[in-house]
Formats: C-alpha cells, structure tokens, sequence
C-alpha cells in the first residue's frame, strides 16, 4: 500500500511535538494532527516544569516561554508549618504554556514535521487484518479524508480517543484521577517557590498550589481526588438562561472550585487578590496503561496515563517518553517493521526507568491519602527538607523510620512504604 | 445504549473550560471534543453521572424529562 507519511501523530501537546522533532531529525516523514484551532490554547495545566528535563535534551528555553524561573518548593503542613527545599534540583520554570508548546511544535516543524491544527482524528482506519494503517481526519469541521500511514501514535492527552478506538484501555476511573480548578491571579508577593499547601479539610486527597508567575502574579489552584464528595454537582442551570426549572438531578460529587474559594478566603494576601484567568482540569494520578504498544500503534505521553501520582504533572513525564518513543520508532521505520514486538522496547525501557519511579510515586500517593491531618502534622515536624528529597527519590526507609520513632501507631499506614512491601 | 430514562446529559457551554475531563471518565465514550464544544452523545449515554461528578467547573446536568429535546 501507498502512505502519505511515515508517521501519524494525534496531538501537538509536548509529547507529540517532542516525538514529531526527534523523529523528523532523522528522517522520517512526520504528519501531526491537533484538534485544537492553536496549539497550547486553552491551558489546563499548573504550568511548573523542571530545568533538568530541558536541559537534558540539549534545548535552550526562550525566554518568552517561560513567567518566571523558580528556585524551589515550600512544602506547608496543615497546621502552617512550611518545610523549603532548595538545592541544585529543584530549580526550574513556571511556563507560559500557550507559548512553550507552540514554541516546541514550531521546532518539530523546523526539522520538517508537518503540522496540521483544526484538524480532528474521526476514525482510526484498519487493514483487512484489522491492524491500524491511517486515520479519517476533518479540517475545520468540513468533509472528511484519508491519511494513510504505517504507524499511528496516539498523543491525545487525557481524552485518549484514537487510543481507544485502537483498542487501548484509557478509560479514567474517579479514584484515578483529580479535579482540579485554578486562578491566575494577581498581586501575590512571592519568592520565586512553589507553594504546596496539604491538608484534608484544604483540599482531601491533593493539595492547593501557587505557583509563581511575573509581574507579582500566581497560578493560585487545587487539586482534589475525582471520587472525593464534597458538594452538589450538576445544578450548573440554575443560574443559567437554559429553562432548566430545578429538573437537573444534584449528585454528590467532588467541587474543587468551592475549596479553593475557601482558601483564598483565608489567605491575607490573596483575598484581596483579583483573579486574572479562570481554568481547570482533570488529571490522571493513576497508573500507567497496561500496554503501551499493539502492531502499527503506540501511545505516549499523558494518553498512556504517564503521569506523575504524587503532582499530577506531566509534561517532564511526557517529553522523556517522547523521546524514548522516537529513539526506538527510528529503529523500527529502518527495517520497515512496526509490529508489536518491535515497538515494545519503548513499553519495556519505560517501564524499567520512568515506570519504576512512577509505581513508587502511586505508592506514596495511596499512603499519604490514608494520613490524618495530625499526622501530616507530625510528619512535617519530623522530617527535613533531605527527607523530602529522599522520599520524592524512592527511598522511603529513612524517613519513615524518623516518622515512625515518634509515632509507631503509624506502622500500619507507612508499611506498605518499607522494603519487602508491595 | 441508552437505559432508556428520560434522562439526559447537558454541558452549558458557555461555562465549560474544555478540559475534556468528563470524556476521559466517561465509560462509554459518549462525550467527545468537537470544535470547541464538548458533544454529549445521548444515544450511547448510560446515564452514570461520572461526567457530572468530575467536571471541574460544574458545567454538567443530568436532565430529567429533556429526551426529546436535541442537545445544545
């Protein structure tokens, strides 16, 4: 059979442009589509990245990606407690992401990708052997077409779509996932750290964020767990034009915004802040997909669920599996073989890098859900910013045993945090 | 397959943020990112509220007695 491309890539988020950069590089001809009528926009995101990630990668960030740098974390207690950490690792940007991802889809473009916005995957299309080879897309909403490739890779991001259709399992449950609702607001007097602020009254199962910005702004947001209840949903009529005439039914639901309302109202600062921008988001905090790969497909990024449990953040997690994925494809498209077997060299190093950091990371999230807020108390009162470091690393063993030696009723909720436990 | 309630789902557009949380939830595959609206497919719809309960900025209805009528 003819192909239009090499490779088609279903969304121009960080992944997809990272994978469609690296692989046109070397070569190969790179078709990315993106339903979204510019790419970056809207921002769902808390927009905090790492330097190591970029840098890792040989890339010098413009300046205009990014708001401001930041130099650290400020971890509070419950109680208002604050641990810094601050070294060499933590130094990294809060973005501008509306720019940051055109400015990497520009620069898949640069090494000849092409890139195609407005442009919706309708249907993954299959050979007679039932194996993907194209997808029926729509520009701009008008009369759909084929694009024919011998590799579809599913960028999508939470929505996962395509990756459905080509048989992956990218359905969310409510306990894998958080809500999230998030301000730009303005003025907040920072410096230049991350503010987590954790607490089960605050914000059960997640934690509020400020994160930085220039000019004395900050994404002020929070993130709860999807399967928390903690207001009535479905009533949004009701103060709408729509003749909804008290006929929505209410469920009990998880409402992030009404949380992080309280908070800003307790805060001296920001409750006499305005707010800038109103966005939010769903993200994943579960695990990764059960497979990454199946003949003449793949999934990476956010849409494989490779994102971080503990922070939900997922465009570091991304870039590197973009990279991964592109270092084993080019392998693949040099002796034409785009079967399973061949692309799972992708699922096996991830899972054997990334993937391990990850599990270890879910762990802790499924702990520290089960911790009272006396308990965070004590925590925090316990451990230093090198036990934090420690436990963002995997180490556990430390740490538990300084928080264990002034509280052992803990045991039954850290075990599963020490060796020898899954 | 719709359960066959008089049951529908509606998302007010004009306060969606288009995070497309309510499709990566959603079992059946019945929401999905269109342009720039989120579309409620109401025939494959099970009514299981998941979309309801994860929406982010409470822009999803379950609505009684609204069968017949299209969805906006």
């Amino acid at each position: 059979m003819k192909y239009d491309h090499d490779v088609i890539i279903i969304g121009g988020g960080p992944t997809g442009s990272t994978f469609a950069r690296l692989a046109s590089q070397e070569g190969m001809d790179v078709l990315v589509i993106d339903k979204r009528k510019e790419i970056g926009t809207p921002v769902r995101c808390g927009e905090g990245l790492g330097q190591r990630e970029i840098i890792a990668q040989g890339l010098d960030l413009p300046r205009q990606c990014y708001s401001t740098e930041i130099f650290g974390a400020k971890v509070v207690a419950p109680n208002g407690k604050s641990i810094v950490w601050k070294d060499n690792e933590t130094n990294g940007w809060v973005l501008e992401r509306k720019i940051f991802d055109k400015w990497l889809c520009e620069l898949a473009v640069e090494k000849g990708a092409r890139v195609k916005t407005y442009t919706r995957a309708l249907e993954i299309l299959k050979n007679d052997k039932g194996k993907p080879n194209g997808v029926k897309i729509s520009h701009g909403g008008r009369e759909a077409y084929d694009v024919h490739a011998p590799l579809i890779i599913s960028a999508e991001g939470m929505e996962a779509m395509m990756a459905r259709q080509m048989g992956f399992k990218t359905v969310h449950s409510l306990y894998d996932v958080d809500t999230c609702y998030q301000y730009e607001m303005k003025p907040y007097d920072h410096e230049n750290l991350i503010e987590l602020y954790f607490g089960n009254k605050l914000a059960p199962r997640g934690y509020v964020w400020i994160f930085p910005k220039s000019d004395k702004k900050a994404n002020v947001g929070i993130g709860i767990g999807g399967n928390v209840v903690n207001g009535k949903k479905g009533n949004s009529h009701s103060n709408g034009n729509n003749n909804c005439n008290g006929s929505c039914e209410l469920l009990d639901g998880a409402a992030p915004k009404i949380l992080l309302d309280e908070f800003i109202k307790n805060n001296e600062q920001l409750k006499e802040a305005s707010t800038l921008v109103d966005f939010g988001g769903v993200i994943s905090v579960g695990a990764p997909l059960n497979e990454f790969v199946k003949d003449n497909c793949m999934v990476i990024g956010t849409a494989a669920k490779q994102v971080d449990p503990i922070h939900g953040g997922g465009i570091a997690v991304a870039m590197e599996s973009g990279i991964l994925a592109a270092s084993i494809v080019l392998k693949a498209h040099k002796e034409k073989d785009y079967s399973k077997e061949k692309l799972f060299e992708y699922e096996k190093k991830w899972r054997d890098t990334t993937g391990k950091k990850l599990t270890k990371r879910l762990m802790l999230r499924k702990v520290l859900e089960k911790v009272s807020d006396d308990d965070l108390n004590h925590i925090f009162n316990t451990v230093t910013d090198n036990d934090l470091k420690q436990t963002m690393d995997g180490n556990f063993a430390g740490p538990v045993a300084k928080v264990l030696a002034g509280r052992p009723q803990l045991l039954g909720v850290l075990s599963a945090l020490l060796p020898g436990k899954k | 397959m719709n359960d066959g309630s008089d049951i529908m789902i509606t998302i007010k557009h004009d306060g969606c943020i288009f995070c497309v949380g309510c499709s990566s939830v959603c079992p059946v595959n019945a929401i999905e990112a269109v342009g720039t609206r989120m579309k409620v497919d109401n025939d494959k719809c099970i009514n299981c509220g998941l979309c309801v309960k994860v929406c982010p900025a409470n822009v999803i209805c379950m609505k009684k007695g609204a069968k017949e009528k299209p969805n906006e």
